[in-house]
């Protein structure tokens, strides 16, 4: 159709300005609708997965040691034999890089629950301080576990290589009870919150599924091994870093949100159109 | 204010449909019943509009399910999965929980039509909802329309039955551990209730031998449905017999109708709204993700999700469960068992309650006669108080069922809000109740009802010298419809757009 002959059809169509005005929105919602579906369409491949291998860093124990006696000793004690706060001699380096680079430690008072933080020391530091407490244990002979490296996952199943579909199983079977199936964590008995896990890196995901922050229960070699505890790693990766296939993911927290913004959002602009429409003669 | 051009153009567009009209006329003798269905006139005000948002969504459910049913397979049979979603690659399933997983990644159009299907089930029912509200608080169940308003009631439980079968039918976690429950609460009524789980689950164990998914399968996309659609059917005869309330007002009476005729204003505003609704439903269905089933994993006895929920209208029932004590009962040598009173006994009830308003409104206002015209909610503070008291006790149900999340986002033990929520069982209703009454006496106090306002308007000067009327409460439909121009001129009844009742 030309432009002449279209814009003389809609004068001949003759839609009075008022009707116009309510076809408009109607016209509009769906128009950004059909758009948002080929858009959709478009980008529903989930892009690869990036999982950065970063060099450890050159560590020094004499540093570690310094900032151990600044920031920590005043609770944990001279050495890390404890004092107000739990001991550090066996808790090993999956446990004290968990608790610096989760930003849980130093805490501020002994009353408080560790909560996630930005970390208060830089990666250098936390290395140095995790390389101090490991000697302490290496030096009463108690060594305790240490950082857990995770293996990225392989497309297909292989001897000794992880996969998403054993991360999603393993991690269903023992993890999403109380962190929820999509990671957006949730709440224990007497108030406890469960984290998201949504902004953990795959190393911290294993590290506190060996050390297990309280009330956390800790998961040993003996329930899981090091291949599915990378296994999980991956998945929670997976599933954090992955865009969701259909949309907003809204929380990730389920029928709730997903209800709120129905009743709310989906019938409120419903009936907002129901006003503007209805009361027209 | 046509032009000569203009009035020729609208006769010559009035002459063609009158020629289509003969048409069907002369070979289906349908004119006169097509001349008083296009003339049957729709009141003006929005809240009448909130049924045909609940219909429409319902259409747009039907149009989507049937799209879903090509490609959704009702087997409990298990099957290793490979396709294109890596983390349930070589994954043990159901071929049921495997065909949905096929229609989100592997059909065209299959995602946006399972998330446009879900939204519009939360939409259907939230208007059905909303539509009972204005029902309610208006008085509109009043003699004609008690058997509407059993009618709706009707359509709101097998509306929430087949949501609920839908919701179940992926046999993902949050389907496996939604049926569980729904099990043991079958279980729980006494006597048959044992019985009655093994025969519909086929076995002794939950979750049986299979048998269950074809069946529920058949009552989500045959027997519900159709259930739905036969009600509607009849609940919409129904309301084209009795014809529409309408609110008090100038020039409206117990014996007329005022508003806007079928054809054409009602037509043009109706399918605005059907636009809307198919507008927001596939906005929501293309951009919003809802029931991530390959995040949730095929259903598996030994896992379990935190954040698992049913849907909104089902949360109440889940509330209820959350929020009843651990109370059990023994009687004639019977245990009664725990989810029997919150899962069956206490939504019997309610609904029985709901089912029997019609009559017991009758009774609290010893009014047995016929109503057309609406109240207003303020009129009738008692039944407007006891309307917003059950509002607030299906909150507080609501609530309780996202006990975790709540505490999760407020920092506060959920065995706080628990308790909390158990002592607003009681206590939100009276608050609510008590505020709503109070606030209708008010406005009755502060307003002129309108059928008390003067008619007409006022006729005013203005500086230059003009006249014109302000405050006319009645803005002319007959100015309108001639205006338009689409009255074939000398047919049908004057363009005055009212009828008698
Ligand atoms: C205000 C006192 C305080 C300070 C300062 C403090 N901590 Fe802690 N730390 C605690 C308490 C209390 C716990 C036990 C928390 C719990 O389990 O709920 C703890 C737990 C830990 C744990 C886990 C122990 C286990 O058994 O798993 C590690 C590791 C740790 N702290 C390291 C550090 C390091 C390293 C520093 C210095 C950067 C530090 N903390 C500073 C009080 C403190
Ligand atoms: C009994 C419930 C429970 C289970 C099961 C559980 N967690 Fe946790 N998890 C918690 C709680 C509670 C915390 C918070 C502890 C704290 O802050 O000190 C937590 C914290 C974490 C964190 C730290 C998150 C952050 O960003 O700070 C990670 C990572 C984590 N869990 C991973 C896992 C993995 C992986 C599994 C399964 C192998 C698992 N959890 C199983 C309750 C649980
Ligand atoms: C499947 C769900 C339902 C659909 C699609 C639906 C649809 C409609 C429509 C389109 C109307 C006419 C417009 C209107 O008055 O708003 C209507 C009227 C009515 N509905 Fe429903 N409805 C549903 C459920 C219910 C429920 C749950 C009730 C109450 C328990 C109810 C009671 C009534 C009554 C009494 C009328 C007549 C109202 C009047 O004339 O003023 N309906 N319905």
């Amino acid at each position: 159709m030309k432009p002449g002959q279209w814009s003389s059809w809609l004068s001949r169509a003759r839609l009075s300005p008022e009707r116009r005005r309510l076809l408009a929105g109607p016209t509009a919602v769906v128009g950004l609708s059909v758009v948002a579906f080929s858009v959709l369409l478009w980008a529903s491949g989930a892009p690869a997965q990036t999982q950065a291998a970063s060099a450890p860093p050159a560590v020094d124990i004499a540093v570690g040691e310094a900032l151990y006696n600044a920031h920590c000793e005043s609770c944990h004690g001279a050495g890390g034999v404890g004092g107000v706060a739990p001991q550090l001699v066996q808790v090993g380096a999956a446990a004290a890089d968990f608790y610096l680079s989760t930003g849980r430690m130093p805490l501020d008072s002994v009353h408080d629950q560790p909560t996630p933080h930005t970390p208060y020391f830089s990666k250098a530091q936390i290395a140095d301080i995790v390389a101090y407490i490991n000697a302490l244990g290496v030096e009463h002979g108690t060594p305790g576990p240490g950082i857990p490296s995770v293996t990225p996952a392989c497309a297909e199943a292989t001897a000794g290589c992880p996969t998403l579909s054993q991360g999603q199983q393993l991690y269903l079977m023992n993890c999403a009870q109380c962190h929820d199936a999509s990671g957006s964590g949730g709440e224990l008995s007497h108030g406890y919150v469960v984290p998201s896990l949504r902004s953990a890196t795959p190393t911290q995901v294993a590290e506190a599924a060996r050390v297990g922050p309280r009330p956390m229960p800790s998961f040993g070699p003996g329930q899981l091994s090091n291949e599915q505890l990378s296994a999980i790693a991956d998945y929670v990766h997976y599933l954090s870093t992955t865009p969701d296939p259909g949309g907003l993911g809204i929380a990730h927290f389920g029928p709730v949100p997903e209800g709120f913004v129905g009743v709310i959002f989906g019938l409120g602009v419903l009936l907002v159109a129901a006003r503007l429409i209805g009361n027209r003669g | 204010m046509s032009t000569l051009a203009e009035r020729a153009a609208a006769r010559k567009r009035a002459e063609r449909s009158q020629s289509a009209l003969d048409w069907l006329d002369d070979r289906l003798g349908s004119s006169k019943w097509l001349r008083s269905a296009m003339d049957k006139i729709f009141p003006d005000h929005w809240s009448f509009m909130v049924g045909e948002i609940a219909m429409y969504s319902f259409v747009i459910l039907v149009a989507t399910g049937i799209y879903l049913t090509f490609f959704y397979n009702a087997s409990g049979a298990e099957v290793v999965y490979h396709g294109p979603y890596r983390p349930l690659d070589g994954q043990k399933m159901t071929i049921a929980y495997e065909s949905v997983i096929n229609l989100s990644f592997s059909v065209r159009a299959g995602l946006i039509m399972r998330q446009a299907h879900h939204w519009a089930a939360l939409i259907f029912i939230a208007a059905i909802v909303f539509h009972m509200g204005r029902i309610f608080f208006t008085g509109a169940f009043r003699r004609p329309r008690e058997v509407n308003w059993v009618i709706g009631t009707t359509l709101l439980l097998t509306a929430m039955l087949e949501g609920f079968s839908g919701y179940s039918l992926p046999d993902d976690l949050l389907s496996g551990g939604g049926l569980r429950i729904l099990y043991s609460i079958v279980q729980s009524v006494p006597i048959v209730g044992t019985w009655l789980a093994a025969d519909l689950w086929g076995g002794n164990t939950f979750p049986g031998n299979g048998d269950f998914f074809p069946r529920l399968f058949v009552l989500h996309e045959f027997v519900l449905p159709l259930t739905l659609a036969g009600l509607l059917g009849a609940h919409l005869a129904v309301l084209w017999r009795q014809k529409h309330t309408d609110f008090p007002g100038p020039g409206k009476t117990e014996h007329n109708i005022v508003g806007s005729r079928l054809w054409p204003q009602y037509f043009v505003k109706t399918n605005a709204l059907l636009l809307f609704v198919a507008g927001v439903v596939f906005g929501l269905g293309g951009l919003v993700q809802i029931n991530p089933v390959w995040v949730y994993g095929p259903y598996e006895a030994a896992r379990a999700s935190s954040g698992t929920q049913p849907d909104w209208y089902i949360g109440w029932l889940d509330g209820a469960l959350r929020l009843w004590p651990h109370w059990e009962f023994r009687s004639f040598g019977h245990e009664i068992p725990n989810p029997f009173f919150p899962g069956i006994l206490i939504p019997g009830i309610l609904f029985a309650v709901i089912y029997a308003w019609p009559w017991l409104d009758k009774r609290i206002y010893r009014d047995y006669g016929e109503h057309n015209l609406l109240d207003r909610p303020r009129d009738k503070p008692l039944r407007t108080a006891l309307g917003v008291a059950a509002l607030a006790f299906f909150v507080d149900l609501t609530l309780a069922s996202a006990t975790d999340l709540i505490g999760n986002a407020l920092g506060v033990p959920f065995e706080t809000l628990i308790e909390l929520m158990q002592y607003g069982t009681f206590v939100a209703p009276i608050v609510a109740g008590v505020v709503a009454f109070r606030v209708c006496v008010r406005l009755q106090r502060g307003q002129v009802h309108p059928i008390q306002r003067p008619v007409g308007g006022i006729m005013v000067r203005d500086a230059r010298g003009g006249y014109h009327t302000v405050g006319a409460a009645h803005d002319g439909h007959e100015a309108s419809a001639e205006e338009h121009g689409l009255e074939p001129a000398g047919a049908g009844p004057p363009a005055g757009a009212s009828e008698a009742h």
